[in-house]
């Protein structure tokens, strides 16, 4: 039910600028339909002025508030706080009008203009208060805190060691046997076979050995790595003795050292067609050649990039491996190098700056990439998160933070996302780590509010919502009509704007809120 | 005659529209201030109708901006959008009015200077098209 | 299911012209799944027409509306106070449900809004292709459960031709032939045999070559007796 609005405008924001007419936007308040009061405070934010526009709130019997003239996050959450506990008002009906930012800051150079925008910015915020509904969410508690990670890699490691510190219990899922030194538990030769449930209560089945296991956690970390067994190319074909950078390191790390030339490539399929990679193990790569180039400085190392990005402290690294005699050599993925046919012992390649072709003698061939890992398409399935056409799983947009996936309580990190170096793999597992171990620690994981809903008298079932939606919130219910799992929808409102039926709307930005709203910009002045 | 003050509405997602438009004001950019924002979650949610119903009720031009389509945080939302729009605009062509009334844009959250550009790219549009009215050389 | 497509909006705009008060009707079934006439549609066109009608200077009064399936007349029913007070009525429905209306009140005038094209199969959200004709004499049995009538761009019975290369059709690279696919459904299923099996020409009479059919299922009638009183009975 819509009882009132209540409007607070705030003199000292609105006319700091000197450009706004106060008395004038609170008449425009207060001619406005459904606002029951209207008042002009010297300072909104001050806790006696706050006690005293809530008496007056719940004197008028107002249920909803729009204060002007900041956004919402410039108002002291005080404010607000107090409106619900005492007032009792649903945090869905409580909005500000950002004045300030939208009008005032951005017009300063035009000041005729910004008394009519503000007030039209005003008719607008409160038509869309007086339709808004009051909603509520849903709080569900998560039945365990454990964190689960795929893959005891150099990331997966580094997230149990980070989420193990914040005291949670951390389950590693790998499918090999290697023997694993991490935290938690580490369950070799499992792999996960699919999940269930949603953000903070996901069930996974894991198959370990033989056995089938049932296993519940409240956010997992996906860790799964690269696989460098499927690095394909031209190279590998025609070079049998071609190899992937970690023999090398292996090599080095037994105290050995390759007899002869090396050379360092970037990846075995120069032209990108099939081991797309996107990064490569730059770092490992120049670490060996100083390494061999300091312990034999007679043996000929050359590194053959597209691109070699050496980032922090790396730097150092090619600074000394060019001081010792380490040979860059950049191409272009459009003039590939070739191994010479008739010598299987030469490399062929353009070099970028000079324009010239160099045949290169070798004994050994390394590249330094990792393609991904042939799991990542079964990982991504059981956990319903997205896949990039490369084959690695696919991250959120970079707002929810550097290794989340779309799903809440899903993140992502280190070669599963594209092949790199194992240094950032591990600031990436630190990174997911922890973002999973906060998320989990929460104990709690809140949802609805703004969600859709289906009108199901509406509803065609054409599964355009189903087909459509990022998070797989709608789905076909027994009644043979589309309904959405609260639980997985974000409200970002993509199926009510597909809905060839206009059968879904998404609560407080309905169809009739939006049209209303803009009806009330155009109907004022310009 | 181009009208002075041209009616543009821009619908606008909540995540990075919203924050370039916020940045861009706090680095103290100045644009046209004929561009008036309807916020939406995601320009996902944005339905041809609302576009055309904003050009129905007098908007010169209108539209819609969004997290970059690589990076939207609703992580196909933008895409959505910008098939609205191109729709929509398909069907202002069909019968006669300018397309470039409408136009999707994407936005992160650093780019500074993207929505002043915006608001004059959509301002110097309506301005040069004017209001949809009866023009001389319709039947 | 039934695909259409929305005619382009000029050509719309140009059957409306001559009326002032255009119904239009859109429909929940076929035509809303293949997007082409749900409320959505009709919306925007309402909207779109309103655009065009204020950039050529004319008042035209366009009513939206819905039904759950246009192509019975219960449903029209509903309506019918709207359909009898407006010029002209623009169906976006396939024609079927133009056709309806248009039998139920024979006076009004119905233009359609959308070309009703296939029998499609939405092949992924967006694309829908053909994969019936309804002749009325299903033989897909005996081709592996692939129609040659209607993926053959020559129907034929008895394939492939001899246009058919690397699994495309001559008539068209794009195309798959129906019949390389026939015969590898057919090699798959180990009834390679069909291959061999000799199609006599099609008893054509069951397919739109005999006039317009009617399909009747006497069980599924009311008889007289179960009728009720309609207002066109009394």
């Amino acid at each position: 039910m819509n009882r009132g609005t209540q409007v607070v405008i705030c003199r000292v924001c609105s006319e700091g600028a000197g450009l706004l007419d106060v008395d004038k936007l609170a008449r425009v308040a207060s001619d406005a339909p459904g606002v029951c009061s209207t008042v002009v405070v010297e300072r909104a934010c001050n806790k006696k002025t706050v006690l005293e526009i809530v008496d007056d709130a719940m004197a008028k019997e107002a249920d909803r508030l729009l204060v002007a003239p900041c956004s919402k996050k410039e108002i002291s959450p005080a404010l607000f706080q107090t409106y619900a506990k005492k007032a009792k008002m649903n945090e869905f009906l409580m909005e500000a009008v950002d004045i300030i930012g939208e009008v005032t800051l951005p017009h300063r150079d035009d000041p005729t203009r910004v008394q009519p925008k503000a007030e039209a910015k005003l008719r607008s915020a409160i038509v869309r208060i007086n339709m808004l509904e009051p909603l509520q969410r849903t709080e569900e508690r998560m039945r365990t805190s454990n964190v689960v990670v795929i893959g005891a890699g150099a990331a997966g490691i580094e997230a149990a060691s980070v989420a193990s510190a914040f005291g949670l219990h951390t389950v590693i899922i790998e499918k090999s046997e290697k023997k694993i030194d991490a935290p938690g538990v580490v369950m070799p030769k499992s792999r996960l076979i699919s999940a269930k449930g949603h953000a903070g209560n996901y069930i996974l089945t894991i198959e370990v050995g033989e056995k089938r296991e049932t296993l519940e956690c409240a956010a997992i970390v996906v860790a799964s790595g690269g696989d460098w067994r499927e690095a394909k190319g031209p190279i590998v074909d025609e070079l049998q003795v071609a190899k992937p950078l970690h023999h090398l390191e292996q090599e080095i790390g037994e105290g050995r050292l390759p007899g002869g030339a090396i050379i360092i490539l970037d990846t075995p399929d120069p032209k990108g067609i099939r081991t797309p990679a996107q990064d490569f193990m730059w770092e490992e790569a120049l670490h060996c050649a100083t390494h061999i180039r300091r312990k034999s400085p007679t043996t000929e190392v050359y590194l053959v990039f597209q691109e070699m990005r050496a980032m922090g402290l790396a730097e150092f690294d090619y600074k000394e491996a060019s001081e010792l005699g380490v040979k860059f050599i950049r191409y272009d993925s459009k003039k590939p190098p070739k191994v010479d046919t008739k010598n299987g012992t030469r490399l062929i390649v353009t070099d970028m700056a000079q324009e010239e072709t160099l045949s290169l003698a070798f004994d050994t061939l390394y590249y330094a990439s990792v393609a991904p890992n042939p799991d990542n398409a079964a990982i991504a399935v059981a956990l319903r998160i997205p896949i990039s056409s490369s084959g690695g799983i696919r991250r959120g947009s970079i707002q929810r933070g550097p290794v989340a996936t779309p799903r809440p309580g899903i993140f992502v990190c280190g070669t599963a996302k594209f092949p790199k170096s194992r240094e950032v793999a591990r600031l990436e597992g630190k990174a997911a780590g922890l973002m999973a171990a906060q998320f989990a620690a929460a104990g709690k994981w809140e949802f609805g509010g703004s969600v859709a809903e289906v009108t199901s008298d509406k509803c065609s079932a054409c599964l355009t919502c189903v087909r459509t939606c990022p998070y797989e919130a709608p789905f076909i219910g027994i009644a043979g009509k589309a309904e959405i799992a609260i639980q997985m929808c974000q409200g970002c409102g993509i199926c009510a704007g597909i809905c060839p039926s206009k059968a879904i709307e998404l609560h407080n930005y309905t169809d009739d809120q939006l049209s209303a709203e803009t009806a009330a910009y155009l109907g004022g002045d310009f | 005659m181009a009208d002075a003050k041209p009616k543009i509405v821009g619908f606008c997602c909540e995540k990075h529209g919203t924050e370039s438009v916020d940045l861009a004001i706090r680095s103290g950019e100045q644009y046209d201030a004929s561009v008036r924002l309807v916020t939406v979650p995601c320009t996902g949610r944005v339905d041809g109708l609302h576009i055309l119903k904003a050009l129905e009720d007098g908007a010169d031009a209108v539209f819609v901006l969004g997290c970059l389509e690589k990076n939207c945080y609703y992580d196909t939302g933008s895409i959505e959008g910008r098939k609205r729009v191109e729709y929509v605009r398909t069907m202002l062509s069909e019968v006669g009015i300018e397309p470039e009334r409408v136009e999707m844009f994407n936005a992160s959250s650093t780019m500074v200077w993207k929505f002043p550009e915006i608001a004059s790219t959509m301002s110097q549009t309506a301005r040069r098209l004017g209001p949809i009215e009866p023009r001389g050389d319709t039947k | 299911m039934i695909v259409a497509e929305r005619k382009p909006l000029g050509e719309i705009a140009e059957m409306i012209a001559p009326y002032e008060k255009v119904c239009v009707i859109g429909c929940r079934s076929c035509v809303a799944i293949c997007l082409a006439g749900g409320e959505k549609e009709v919306n925007m066109l309402v909207s779109a027409m309103g655009l065009l009608n204020r950039r050529t200077g004319r008042t035209q009064n366009l009513d939206g509306l819905v039904l759950e399936r246009q192509c019975e007349k219960e449903w029209v029913k509903e309506v019918e106070d709207r359909i009898l007070e407006s010029d002209v009525i623009l169906s976006m429905s396939c024609s079927l449900g133009a056709q309806t209306i248009g039998d139920m009140y024979p006076e009004k005038i119905v233009v359609p809004g959308l070309n009703t094209a296939i029998f499609g199969v939405p092949e992924e959200q967006g694309v829908w292709s053909e994969k019936c004709l309804g002749c009325g004499d299903c033989i897909i049995h005996t081709t592996g459960g692939i129609c040659p009538i209607a993926r053959c761009a020559k129907s034929m019975l008895n394939g492939p031709c001899g246009g058919s290369s690397d699994g495309h059709c001559e008539v068209n690279l794009e195309l798959d032939c129906a019949w390389y696919a026939i015969h590898e459904r057919l090699k798959l299923q180990g009834r390679l045999e069909l291959m061999d099996m000799v199609r006599p020409p099609k008893e054509w009479n069951t397919s739109h070559s005999g006039g317009r059919r009617v399909i009747v299922r006497e069980e599924a009638r009311l008889t007289s007796h179960q009728k009720r009183a309609t207002e066109e009975s009394q």
